[in-house]
């Protein structure tokens, strides 16, 4: 029994779980960047294997079914130090069960992996609604044009979840989200995205429309509630405070200069 | 008048609306700008606990007619505004672009007359979207009163259509709006019900090898709304004209709006009346189980019980109502049946069913899978064993459910995440069902 510990990619994982069936059983697997060291086992530093990867990755869909490789995937973008352990514990029930293990909902193993997921998923969604952009003027082409760019700091890392929706609803204007957390960024044009890596870098201030608009919103924003059933735990509840500061309804304006 | 104070005055004209929700169409961008996620997408929630997911506004607050219960009656002290079609449209496109709003809600006061202010309405969501390119989400309210042709009109260019009910009865209606008429009402309803039922969008199957029409009519169907506690009627009526609705029209959804006192009127509760906001609760709840649960109106109220019980869930109520119907077996009864126990949601009611065909149901399953227990437990057998506190009888076993908590829980305000959640695939379903 060993601890396999990898680069953080998917790749990365799935070469562990080749190696836990062809080499040396795995007690458990793990981004190397997060890892303890145990007194337990021994560890291996896994250098990601692309081929193994892609043979596992064909079994998992195969073998198992494509909702639990995509199950997998969210799980490796969550935030959660175990995921890996998760999603291997999965994999192995998965394997030994076939595309069933998907239905054993109170299975402790499966009941964690798809709750986990689920979290991923549920993020990726509720931030197709609470990305907040800003109309700024851009250079990521040839001649100066309009941007839309909005910053995010999500729980789990599901930025390229929110690529093809947003790619398809703004294909005619190129965009950019910046997730400030894990200092990266999503960006599209013409319907396709790419992700690249991104620092806090100066943001250009905002133009006197993008201000007007801001208002115009934060306006109708206080207009909408009826004052009767103010309810502000189930405002919380639905849309929690973490996401408060990037959104433009519940910040104040920036100041005139 | 500056756009800003348009904005505010038809936003707070509009904030009685209880529909929200942009579920009910998948839609790529066909235009130059947008989509629509069938799932629905909510963006903001305001202070209220309500989903923010339109740019919900009126198109005029200017009124001819004089319906008691409104905000925007023609003798009511409001500030007025109208906003121009082009300017609307505007303002829309730009909350559109920077993921403010997943869309347009567009209602109206009657300026003039139905015509004229549809005719002002269809302008601007023609603008949208033939000028602009929007393919995104588009509400409209129609106007009881306005021409066959241009509901038609108005249809071919939004997602989801409404006519709302207003008040649960005639006798109601004739009193409290007598401008407007039945008639006003229902024909629209009617013509809409019978075009998407003519393009098979709701009833019958569609045929194969007959090529779809390019022209779409209110993708996402027609809904109303009632106005909750402004009127005598019982919740027995209200559940039971929902249901008339929902089989004689087609009806996607009927919204419930608790009734907020704008005046003092004889004819209206008085202003010191808190909003029945708990009632309002209780029909959303009964209107699930109309809809998801296979429920029929004269097994949620009779003649004897024309009212919910405030404190209990009508889902419970009904339950304790029944003692013959119940224990039932997990890992036997059908699904139908197990959406009737308390505690069991549908999502949880499938998750049993597939669960079952590998391995039985553990009772330490059932939290798992998503049941809520502590409801569930009096109800139900798991692997032949009973849970329960040993009393099937109904005044105990009221009291035992009201003690656990599970009855009068907080008051939750309507609530669109839920719907969501319904159509949305396992993946993106999250903290709700």
């Amino acid at each position: 029994m060993i601890d396999y510990l990898h680069d953080g990619s998917f790749e990365g994982f799935l070469t562990c779980v080749f190696l836990h069936y062809y080499e040396e059983p795995a007690a458990g697997i793990y981004a190397g960047k997060v890892y303890q060291p145990s007194l337990l086992h021994a560890w291996r530093l896994v250098k990601t294997d692309q081929e193994k990867a892609e043979r596992v990755y064909d079994a998992i869909s195969q073998k198992i079914s494509m909702s639990a490789l995509r199950r997998c995937y969210h799980l490796h973008l969550s935030d959660s130090s175990d995921r890996y352990n998760v999603a291997f514990h999965y994999l192995v029930m998965g394997f030994r069960l076939g595309p069933r293990v998907g239905s054993l909902h109170g299975d402790p193993i499966v009941h964690e992996a798809q709750r986990l997921a689920r979290k991923v998923s549920f993020e990726a969604h509720r931030l197709t609604g609470l990305v907040r952009f800003s109309v700024i003027a851009g250079d990521l082409g040839q001649e100066a044009e309009e941007i839309l760019y909005a910053r995010l700091e999500p729980d789990h890392d599901v930025l390229e979840l929110l690529g093809d929706h947003f790619a398809d609803r703004f294909r005619n204007a190129p965009f950019l989200l910046h997730d400030v957390k894990r200092k990266k960024a999503l960006i599209a044009r013409n319907g396709e995205w790419i992700i690249m890596t991104m620092k806090d870098e100066e943001i250009p201030a905002v133009g006197a429309d993008e201000k007007e608009y801001r208002r115009l919103w934060k306006v109708y924003y206080d207009s909408i509630a009826i004052k009767e059933r103010t309810n502000p735990s189930c405002q919380k509840r639905m849309m929690p405070v973490r996401y408060w500061k990037h959104l433009t309804e519940l910040t104040e304006l920036p100041e005139d200069e | 008048m500056n756009r800003l104070e348009k904005l505010r005055i038809l936003a707070e004209g509009a904030k009685y609306d209880a529909s929200c929700s942009t579920s009910g169409v998948e839609r790529k961008n066909v235009g130059r700008m947008g989509n629509a996620s069938c799932a629905g997408i909510c963006h903001s929630w305001s202070a209220d606990g309500r989903c923010i997911s339109l740019l919900k506004v009126l198109m005029t607050n200017r009124c001819v007619y004089d319906c008691e219960y409104c905000v925007n009656r023609r003798t009511s002290d409001v500030e007025r505004a109208s906003f121009e079609p082009e300017e609307l449209a505007e303002l829309a496109m730009e909350f559109y672009r920077r993921n403010y709003i997943e869309g347009l809600f567009l209602s109206a006061a009657v300026e003039g007359s139905p015509d004229r202010t549809s005719e002002r309405m269809c302008r601007c969501l023609s603008l949208l979207r033939n000028e602009h390119g929007f393919a995104g989400y588009i509400h409209a309210k129609i106007i009881p009163g306005t021409s066959t042709e241009l509901i038609h009109r108005i249809g071919l260019l939004a997602d989801r259509i409404s006519v709302n009910v207003e008040l649960p009865s005639q006798k109601s209606l004739g009193t409290l709006a007598p401008q407007k008429t039945p008639a006003g009402i229902f024909l629209p309803m009617r013509q809409i019900t019978d075009t998407l039922a003519d393009r098979r969008k709701i009833g019958g199957t569609v045929e194969t090898g007959v090529s779809r029409k390019k022209e779409t009519f209110a993708p996402a169907g027609q809904t109303t709304q009632m106005i909750i506690g402004a009127s005598p009627e019982t919740d027995r009526q209200i559940v039971k004209l929902s249901e008339g609705l929902y089989d004689r029209y087609r009806i996607k959804r009927v919204y419930f709006s608790a009734y907020i006192p704008v005046h003092q009127s004889p004819l209206l509760p008085s202003p010191l009346t808190e909003p029945p906001l708990m009632r309002e609760h209780r029909l959303y709840q009964a209107d699930w189980l109309l809809r998801f649960y296979g429920f029929t109106a004269d097994e949620i109220l009779d003649e004897g019980n024309p009212y919910l019980d405030p404190y209990l869930d009508p889902k419970i109520a009904w339950a304790i109502r029944h003692p013959e119907r119940f224990p039932v077996e997990i890992n036997k009864a059908p699904l139908e049946e197990l959406l009737r126990i308390p505690g069991v949601g549908t999502l949880s009611a499938r998750r049993i069913v597939r669960q079952r065909r590998y391995a039985a149901v553990h009772y330490d399953d059932l939290k798992k899978i998503g049941v809520v227990v502590k409801r569930a437990r009096h109800f139900i057998l798991c692997c032949g064993r009973y849970y329960g506190d040993g009393t099937q009888e109904p005044e105990p076993l009221r009291q035992l459910l009201l003690q656990a908590g599970t009855g009068a829980k907080s008051q939750s305000p309507i609530n669109d995440e839920l719907q969501i959640s319904m159509f949305q695939p396992l993946a993106m379903r999250g903290n709700t069902g």
